[in-house]
């Protein structure tokens, strides 16, 4: 209206290059960009969150297996030829599968390494070998192949995840010769230049840090100087003296140690040692394993971890493998390494997909270890909230919503409801937890006790959700129905409860998949206890995902890492299938007017 | 007021046949609003009758109180006597579902139930128990459309759903599903406001057809309606009857000058 007011021409150009106009479109197109770029922020951060769960739970999917000839001696198993399943689950199948591979790795005498050869395979791989006989009782006598589950540290080994041995260049004929326990290698190429390097380049980093702890020191002479310059009486200053005095001492001995590492590291040749904290050299020539423990330019001393079948003749055909890791940094030990590869060479480890971790329980050993009993127990936890929460809360929304009248109890009971879903879940948990458990005598670590507090904490967010729905129902639906004679219950469940239905059950489902994503309330009534077996009703012990998840990451076994990054993907797996299912009732049930 | 009253009731005695709808002292109140003052109307059966008048005048409100849909408002109180056929209708023994069955009505805006048509028409005799068998619905469906002139454009399209039709379409569809209840009365709020001129054309027609069997009233702002339509037409104003009469009386020689002002334009 007031355009008519203003004369023409009097600063409402329709070109757009007026000051206002510009300064109007460039906000405008600010906005847009700060918006986009939120979007972009967000999305980059959801990316890089999934791309890593997924990325570390892929380390899960696989296990792997090494198999081995092992004595199944009648008297060690079954004495009597009983052929009783209970007599032989009694047998001690951890020694015949321990005599299977120390009867492989003949040449390991120490009672130490023995114990790291027992390491390779899973605790759980000598049961699986008494099940195998229990089932067949005719094995009992024969020699048979058995693939035995590899260890944790094996299983992390094959996936890389302690570095992968590295092999490095060589060009010389390598010759061997005994020297009482150590052995003696020569090459006629400088082929150990590079193990030289590397560890003269530790000498060097050595040498800074010593150089460090000598600045460190030396400012405590400094001080102690300068006290001793302030000091009041005598005896303070002699004290104050004598101090300086030690940490000069302290700070010229480390000065030495460095220049005299530095010295060793810029001579050429010399021959250095290798230790625990420093990476590992391992020479594999026919068949067997040497390691280094002290190299020259051209030749090095080492010992034997691994005899091979014959004594090694001058050879070209030999192989200088360093490691990724220090032997000090990293769960499994040169002699496991050497053991592995050998083992892998002679085609005895196989690596398949991972059914066991989607139908095992919890264990504490990671390669035992499966998240279907944490599946079972989130399924009954989701039933019982299910079927509490969802009657309940969709018939509280429809008295609430079509029937109730408007008075001050009403209100308050809908301000309430409206708190109830802003209160912290923990707060259910306590409730349950003192409530269901202390009073009602609810089992401890049931899913019946889960469920209840999770319908608890989901039964606002379905009245809600119930309510909003039948709000959305257009009154002239209700009018339509009233009109040709409808009570007002019929009206309520013939018209508009049918066209909340996608809304409700969008609720519901949005609900059920944040009690399925709940920890704080299951921890406090016993969830999170540990559980083995699978639950197999609602008042047996279970634990579910989201708690399962939390369980695994607080163990410190490192396979455990990539366990709970797949119980992760998991969780997210049933999480996404349950919003698809709402999307999907909702376009299913959708009706226009 | 009783006196008025027992005079009323002989007057009632006497035109037992003519009469549906007898209202008496009438005051409808919203929360602190007085909507409607004091009305005293008769509808006479088997004829159309208008309720004209400026918007927020209280006719539609007061087409409201005759199937007592009023009473889905929390806030509504209805005062006065209303009788269907000389009996109370807000005595307490009246259950208002009944009453709506036999009083139907037809909104303002087409609000077919996202159902099928046939099933929009059913509904109203499945829950009032008015068929025995398939067969009788679909007797009960097909008289109904015959009624509402929609048969012929739906006879073979009844499973799809009546939100498809076109507006007028599904104003006639309404229209048979009040129908389908057997009602005696049926009120129109409005019927073609949300319509264009050709389907109001056809539903003014039907309610003409319709007049043969019910007694309707129909509620509309279009005075051209009103006298197309109805053979008797009350004038509200600001919640009062103003004037009560015979159809081409009002329009033609209206008693009150703010009737005469309304029909002329002035006021509305």
């Amino acid at each position: 209206m007031s355009d008519l007011t203003l004369a023409p021409g009097d600063g409402h150009s329709l070109s757009g290059d007026t000051v206002a106009l510009k300064r109007r479109r460039r906000a405008e197109w600010r906005l847009k960009a700060y918006g986009i770029a939120a979007i972009l922020l967000a999305g980059a951060a959801l990316l890089v969150l999934l791309s890593s769960v997924v990325f570390k739970a892929v380390g899960a999917l696989s296990e792997s297996y090494i198999t081995m000839p092992v004595e199944l001696a009648a008297d060690r198993i079954d004495p009597d030829a009983t052929a009783d399943p209970k007599i032989i689950y009694r047998a001690d199948f951890n020694k015949i599968a321990r005599d299977a591979f120390r009867a492989r790795f003949a040449s390991v005498r120490d009672r130490k390494v023995r114990r790291q050869l027992n390491d390779l395979i899973s605790v759980g791989a000598s049961f699986e070998l008494a099940q195998k006989v229990a089932d067949d009782p005719s094995l009992i006598g024969q020699s048979v192949d058995f693939r035995f589950l590899a260890s944790d540290v094996t299983d992390l080994y094959l996936k890389g995840a302690y570095g992968r041995l590295v092999p490095v260049e060589t060009g010389g004929t390598l010759g061997l010769q005994t020297d009482g326990k150590d052995i003696e290698i020569i090459s006629d190429a400088n082929d150990f230049d590079d193990v030289l390097d590397i560890l003269k380049a530790q000498l060097i980093d050595q040498a800074r840090s010593l150089r460090a702890q000598a600045g460190l020191q030396d400012n405590g002479v400094v001080e102690f100087s300068r006290r001793a310059a302030d000091a009041a009486s005598d005896s303070d200053r002699a004290e104050n003296e004598s101090l300086a005095a030690e940490r000069a001492q302290a700070r010229d001995r480390l000065l030495t140690e460095a220049t005299d590492l530095e010295a060793r590291a810029r001579a050429t040749g010399g021959a250095e040692a290798l230790d625990r904290g420093s990476i590992s050299a391992l020479i594999r020539v026919a068949g067997s394993w040497i390691k280094l423990t002290e190299v020259g330019r051209n030749r090095a001393r080492g010992t034997v971890l691994l005899p091979g079948d014959s004594p090694v003749q001058p050879t070209d055909d030999w192989a200088l493998l360093l490691s990724d890791l220090p032997e000090k940094a990293r769960k499994i030990s040169d002699y496991q390494m050497a053991w592995i590869e050998d083992l892998q060479a002679a085609g005895a480890v196989d690596t398949v997909f991972n059914w066991r971790f989607f139908t095992a329980g919890d264990s504490r050993d990671p390669e035992l270890a499966g998240i279907w009993g944490a599946t079972v127990g989130s399924f009954w936890t989701m039933l019982v909230t299910f079927l509490l929460a969802f009657p309940i809360g969709v018939l509280s929304a429809i008295y609430l919503e079509e029937f109730a009248p408007k008075n001050r109890l009403t209100d308050f009971i809908e301000v309430n409801i409206n708190n109830l879903a802003a209160v912290p879940s923990i707060i259910f948990g306590l409730l349950g937890l003192s409530v269901f458990l202390g009073f009602f005598g609810v089992p401890r670590s049931a899913p019946l006790a889960g469920g209840l507090v999770l319908a608890l904490m989901t039964l606002p967010t379905i009245i809600i959700a119930a309510r909003v729905a039948m709000a959305a129902v257009p009154p002239s639906i209700r009018e339509a129905a009233l009109g040709v004679g409808a009570s007002e219950v019929q009206t309520a469940f013939h018209h508009v409860l049918p066209l909340a239905v996608p809304g409700i059950l969008t609720g519901t489902i949005i609900g059920m998949a944040r009690a399925l994503g709940e920890t704080a309330p299951l921890i406090t009534i016993g969830m999170v206890a540990f559980i083995v077996d699978i639950p197999t009703g609602i008042t047996d012990s279970a634990t579910v995902l989201p708690v399962q998840v939390y369980r695994w990451s607080d163990f410190p076994e490192r396979a455990f890492e990539a366990r709970t990054a797949a119980a992760i993907v998991t969780l997210l797996v049933f999480l996404v299938l349950m919003n698809a299912l709402a999307i999907f009732l909702r376009r299913r049930f959708e009706r226009r007017w | 007021m009783n006196e008025l009253l027992n005079i009323e009731s002989s007057d009632l005695m006497n035109h037992s046949n003519d009469i549906k709808i007898s209202a008496r002292g009438v005051q409808v109140h919203y929360g602190s609003n007085h909507a409607i003052k004091d009305v005293d109307v008769d509808i006479q059966d088997r004829m159309v009758t208008a309720f004209i008048g400026p918007s927020g005048c209280g006719k539609s409100t007061f087409l409201r109180c005759i199937n007592r849909m009023n009473d889905t408002i929390d806030i509504c109180r209805v005062d006065g006597l209303i009788t269907l056929d000389g009996a109370d209708i807000y005595a307490p023994s009246v259950d208002p579902v009944q009453l709506r069955a036999k009083v139907g009505m037809v909104f303002q805006k087409p609000n077919p139930f996202p159902k099928s048509i046939y099933d929009n028409v059913a509904y109203g005799p499945r829950i009032h128990g008015l068929a025995k068998s398939k067969a009788d619905l679909d007797v009960i469906v097909e008289k109904s459309l015959r009624r509402a002139a929609l048969w012929t454009e739906s006879k073979d399209r009844l499973a799809e759903p009546g939100t498809g039709l076109s507006g007028g379409q599904q104003q006639r569809l309404c229209i048979a599903r009040a129908v389908a209840t057997e009602p005696e009365v049926l009120l129109m709020d409005e019927p073609c406001s949300a319509l264009d001129p050709i389907a109001t054309s056809q539903i003014e027609d039907l309610i003409d057809e319709l007049r043969a069997n019910y007694s309707v009233i129909i509620v509309t702002h279009s005075m051209q309606q009103a006298a197309r339509v109805s053979q008797r037409t009350a004038f509200f104003h600001l919640g009062n009857l103003v004037e009560y009469g015979e159809t081409g009386h009002i329009f033609t020689n209206p008693e009150d000058p703010r009737t005469e002002s309304y029909i002329t334009g002035r006021i509305g």
